[in-house]
């Protein structure tokens, strides 16, 4: 329940912070960058979409991390069981359970805000957070693999949380400066959420989505096969360092 | 290499890590230089089918490393090694479906499933469908006598009880090999004489498998291995049965005193080496002639009041001395 309710706390202070700032829900200003003078339902989706974010950044690594500290580790990694799989069943268990947590804030936001959804726009939303999800987890079982070696990976995963919400527009579109811009074309966030704010909040048609979707799924391969490669490497490093026996 | 009789063989295994130096600050140069530690230095390995085979030796002689090392945990320097016919460097996969490992520490399991549940996990990542697993779970816990606790949490069994459960999960895939380190450590006597029990008589003798089993207990590897290798400073020393292991040192006869206080027993015999029990110190003194020694062993013990002397046969401990000057730093336990 804290992880359904977390991300809406977070955001509640920049509503304020952008109601203060501009006089009111809704500002010229920010539609010229947006697209859509709608504040609130703008961040509202980013704190949404968000909750992906923090499940897989601090999912998968720490679920590594737990094997590690009760021991567990040294039997999976020495079972024939492939990593891969082992490391999929962690990420579905994630998937769920951040599955339960967004549609926990659906319900915050469209009751508590007055956030509306169309039914016919579920379908489209829901394949392109399908392959948000899969580039997230890309980078997942890459901080996964760091995780085998650093244990304590946290700083790092917090550094690149950081980077993710500086870099993608989640809080604010990514036009406000151009050095944003020009990072955020690498982050799979930034077309995720190009694409469910056009469907969501501008109407746009499903056609408007597949330029999104389509790189977003170009992305997921690069993610998964630069994930799984760190991974591979990470295994083989510990196994010759023997910090796969240490906690 | 013979494969058809051997289950384990090692060939030239070295396994070494790096102990970086300090730096006195964050960033600058280091204070000395970086050491290469030789945890397994060469090692030549053959175990066959069916054999019940110890590691002895003592903590930090290698005997962990190398176990790691057969069971894919640890990537060897140098060498490979064959389990069941696999080698572990080029087909990893293959050699740990043959093998089943169980290591020290209670921190093994997960501590807030249950022991059914815990084996469901691990039998699951060995591959076994869930009536096979429900099936080989139900045959363990029976045979460990664990039925009645399965499905309590492993927070609330003893180490014991987590020992059993440890090693039911490295026969839940019913392996060929067995490697267990250390496997009665920090056993209490009767749970002890049970692992032993049931290693010795149910899965080598019964079952046939072809066990590997480190410890530091020498009264342990005398009592249940068919040969023992002796491992010290990562090498293997020795390697034969107990009994020829205990006829190679050139007396076959050991001066035991145990005496309250410390006597200066040094230059007396060949070799001498002491140890405290319960606060009783037990002298060992190696002499070709044991009768010969016995007036300068009470000329010498002084002020310490001599509480026995036995004349005993060489124990493994005498055979570590002999070949390395050190000795074991288990103590044999009482039981």
């Amino acid at each position: 329940m804290f992880w359904a309710i977390f991300p809406i706390l977070w955001v509640i202070p920049f509503i304020f912070q952008g109601e203060a700032l501009v006089g009111g829900m809704n500002s010229p200003e920010f539609g010229e960058l947006a697209g859509t003078e709608r504040f609130v339902p703008f961040v509202l989706i980013g704190a949404i979409v968000s909750t992906y974010l923090f499940s897989s950044l601090y999912g998968m690594g720490g679920s590594i991390r737990m094997e590690s500290y009760w021991g567990t580790l040294e039997y999976i990694l020495g079972s024939p069981a492939r990593k891969i799989s082992v490391l999929m069943g962690k990420a579905l268990s994630e998937s769920i359970s951040s599955t339960l947590f967004v549609a926990t804030q659906m319900v915050i936001c469209i009751f508590g805000f007055g956030l509306t959804l169309a039914v016919g726009k579920i379908l489209p939303i829901l394949l392109t957070m399908l392959l948000l999800v899969a580039g997230l987890y890309g980078m997942a079982i890459a901080l996964a693999g760091v995780t085998l070696q650093i244990k304590e990976s946290r700083s790092l995963v917090h550094t690149i949380e950081y980077l993710f919400y500086l870099f993608s527009p989640i809080r604010y579109p990514v036009g406000i400066h151009p050095l944003i811009a020009s990072v955020s074309v690498i982050i799979p966030l930034t077309y995720a959420l190009i694409a469910i704010r056009g469907v969501w909040l501008l109407n746009q048609p499903i056609n408007a989505l597949w330029r999104n979707i389509g790189i977003l799924a170009v992305l997921d391969v690069v993610f998964i096969a630069f994930g799984y490669s760190i991974f591979y490497f990470m295994e083989k490093k510990v196994r010759k360092s023997g910090a796969v026996s240490q906690y | 290499m013979d494969i058809s009789r051997n289950a384990i063989i090692a060939k030239g295994l070295v396994k070494t890590f790096k102990k970086k130096a300090r730096r006195k600050y964050l960033v600058g140069p280091k204070i000395g230089k970086d050491e290469l530690i030789y945890a397994v230095n060469g090692v030549d390995l053959e175990v066959k089918k069916g054999e019940l085979f110890g590691l002895l030796g003592p903590n930090g002689a290698g005997k962990t490393t190398l176990v790691k090392c057969l069971s894919t945990l640890l990537l060897p320097n140098r060498g490979t090694a064959l389990i069941n016919g696999h080698d572990i460097i080029d087909d990893p996969i293959a050699a740990r479906e043959s093998i089943g490992i169980t290591t020290g520490g209670e921190r093994t399991l997960y501590w807030k499933l249950s022991g059914r549940d815990n084996l469901r996990y691990f039998a699951a990542l060995y591959g076994l469908s869930s009536a096979k697993a429900h099936e080989r779970i139900d045959y363990l816990l029976e045979i460990m006598g664990l039925q009645e606790k399965q499905d309590e949490r492993i927070e609330k069994y003893s180490t014991g009880m987590r020992q059993k459960i440890s090693i039911c999960r490295a026969l839940i895939h019913d392996p060929l090999v067995l490697l267990l380190d250390e496997p009665t450590l920090g056993l209490d006597p009767s749970f002890s004489r049970f692992i032993r029990s049931f290693i010795k008589k149910d899965l080598n003798e019964t079952r046939g498998k072809t066990i590997l089993l480190t410890t530091h207990y020498m009264d342990e590897a005398d009592q249940l291995c068919d040969r023992i290798a002796i491992m010290n400073n990562g090498k293997i020393v020795a390697v034969d049965t107990p009994e020829n292991l205990k006829k190679s040192i050139p007396h076959d006869e050991v001066l035991e005193v145990k005496c309250v206080g410390t006597a200066d027993f040094e230059g007396i015999g060949q070799r001498m080496y002491y140890r405290t029990e319960n606060g009783v110190s037990v002298y060992r003194i190696h002499a070709e002639y044991v009768e010969e020694i016995m007036s300068e062993v009470i000329k010498a013990a002084d002020s310490a009041k001599i509480l026995s002397m036995n004349v005993t046969k060489p124990t493994l401990e005498d055979v570590f001395i002999h070949l390395t000057g050190a000795r074991l730093t288990g103590e044999s336990r009482e039981e």
